[in-house]
């Protein structure tokens, strides 16, 4: 009883016994971590409705990353805010503190919620909700790479859930740079190994990218590999994604 | 002949609906005065209630409860510690109640909701009370090294009764949990056996293989509203709104009471209707032990 007063003390997760030196993350026969090819995403599976207590949300997998959206609003703007002849958009990003292998690591995201916001702000008509705010709120249940892709295209989803009037759906994945070779939608292990990362968000269906990320080092011609690979993904994505939408609707009529 | 049932229809359909946000409490009497709840629910029972083990795959243990649309998630990971001087031979349980802002309208992101530190607490003092653990199975080596379990319990939807459904999936990720198999290195640090390496046996491991906590007695709860004369079970969060007095009683599974909570509100707790909420938690005990153990069925097979 008494170990639970005062302040907590100091924990460590067990760690593996070998300290394997960053083992190659590509076999012989240039395979990734979990078999698929360079040009290949996990499989995703989306689904709307997931929370009852806001207006719209949505639940996506992709592979083990786990992320779940609520949207609240258009509701009142806080009162401290400015009149505003269009309507404002509020994203939040966090994490559950198991989502990552180290307990509590995921508190290190802290520019996510702008990044989502910026992802999606192109893509709202925000002239259909004057003087009120739409809020976006994102947990990451489990986070196996590629976690802010998976957030913007779930938060489209669920603002489309919510009946929020948008251009297109929003669809986002992201690509990381090996010396000369490129991966999409990388896992965990590929992420924190990588030389370069870009991420794309694009609205498919207008052609039109919202968000571009690129860090590390890249050369114009990778750059354009890079984000050819990741419109092409996008595209595919947002054919799951529709198709989400479409399933519940029907379900809804039945 | 079409015409006017659809446009009567729909009109009393929005009468109804401008009726219940305008007169709430009125509309639930109505509801209550001939027995039964808006949503269809005699008044003495519990929604239906689901039970989901190892939901989040890296944590050591994990469950994901549902009653009605209250959704909790919990995930327990295993950490090393060194015990206290007062117990060195005991392990440490550290509960935590989140409420992020995507499980209901009312909370919002940076301040925690007023709701999670009650909750967090009640759930320690319960869990505690109950002796459901014995803090000396959390032990590795005595004075040196021991377990912390911290039990993260999300909210990811909010609609009424979250104690109970909190409760649950804590209960539910403790009998999923599984103690990795660790060995005491040079350093005198902890570190996890991996299947290969205890082949070689370099390490000897402090103990010997995966496994489960023995839980004794397991508690379980429902929260009731008392409200004039009615006792409604498991309320909805609106049924919570808008009728003030809530009693919850937890039982374990031999019957004796965990704890009992009123925080207050205009309906006096008598004795009678003590009772009564007692004997709901003691019939609602039976069917949580009946999905509890289903599912630990289930999970054995795979």
């Amino acid at each position: 009883m008494a170990g639970k007063g005062g302040s907590t003390p100091a924990t460590y997760s067990p760690s593996p016994t070998t300290d394997k030196k960053k083992p190659s993350l590509f076999n012989e026969d240039l395979a990734r971590p979990d078999g698929r090819s360079f040009h290949q995403c996990r499989p995703a599976f989306f689904r709307t409705g997931a929370v009852n207590a806001a207006s719209g949300s949505a639940y996506a997998e992709v592979g083990n990353t786990k992320v779940i959206v609520s949207v609240f609003g258009p509701r009142e703007s806080k009162k401290a805010m400015m009149y505003s002849d269009i309507g404002r958009l509020n994203c939040n990003v966090s994490f559950t503190t198991f989502a990552t292998p180290i307990r509590g690591q995921g508190s290190d995201h802290k520019e996510y919620s702008s990044m989502l916001h910026k992802a999606l702000e192109g893509a709202i008509i925000l002239e259909t909700f004057p003087k009120t705010t739409v809020d976006v709120f994102a947990l990451v249940l489990e986070s196996s790479g590629s976690d802010l892709p998976v957030v913007i295209s779930c938060a489209s989803l669920a603002l489309a859930d919510a009946g929020i009037m948008m251009y297109d759906l929003v669809a986002s994945v992201s690509v990381s740079c090996f010396n000369k070779n490129l991966v999409i939608d990388p896992v965990l292990e590929e992420e924190n190994g990588q030389d370069g990362s870009l991420m794309i968000t694009c609205m498919p269906s207008r052609y039109e990218i919202t968000q571009l990320t690129v860090t590390g080092e890249w050369s114009t011609p990778k750059i354009n590999e890079g984000m050819q690979l990741c419109l092409d993904a996008c595209a595919k994505l947002a054919k799951i994604m529709r198709s989400c939408l479409k399933e519940a609707v029907s379900d809804s009529q039945e | 002949m079409g015409l006017p049932n659809v446009s009567e229809d729909l009109s009393s359909e929005m009468e109804v609906d401008a009726f219940r946000r305008l007169f709430p409490l009125r509309y639930f009497e109505r509801h209550l005065a001939e027995s039964i709840r808006p949503d269809g629910r005699p008044l003495g029972k519990a929604r239906e209630t689901s039970i989901f083990l190892g939901a989040v795959a890296s944590a050591n243990g994990s469950a994901l409860v549902k009653i009605g649309s209250t959704t909790i998630l919990t995930a327990i990971k295993m950490e090393v510690m060194t015990p206290s001087l007062e117990s060195p031979d005991e392990g440490c349980l550290a509960i935590d109640f989140h409420m992020p802002p995507i499980c209901s309208p009312i909370v919002r992101p940076g301040r925690p909701a007023e709701a999670s530190p009650v909750v967090s607490k009640q759930l320690s003092d319960t869990i505690s009370s109950s002796k459901m653990i014995d803090l000396k199975e959390l032990s590795l080596v005595s004075g040196k090294a021991a377990w912390m379990a911290y039990l993260d319990i999300y909210c990811l939807d909010a609609d009424g009764a979250l104690f109970d459904a909190a409760l649950l999936s804590a209960v539910a990720s403790l009998s999923h949990l599984q103690i990795p198999v660790v060995a005491m290195n040079d350093d005198g640090k902890i570190v996890l056996v991996s299947e290969e390496d205890g082949q070689k046996r370099e390490q000897e491991p402090v103990n010997k293989e995966k496994r489960k906590l023995t839980l004794r007695s397991i508690p379980f709860s429902l929260t009731c509203i008392l409200h004039k004369n009615y006792i409604l079970a498991d309320p909805t969060a609106e049924e919570e709104s808008i009728m003030e007095t809530h009693v919850t009683v937890v039982l374990d599974t031999s019957g004796q009471l965990i704890s009992l909570y009123k925080p207050g509100g205009p309906v006096l707790a008598y004795t009678s209707a003590i009772q009564d909420c007692a004997a709901l938690t003691r019939q609602r005990v039976k069917e949580l032990k009946s999905f509890l153990d289903k599912a630990n069925s289930a999970m054995e097979v795979e």
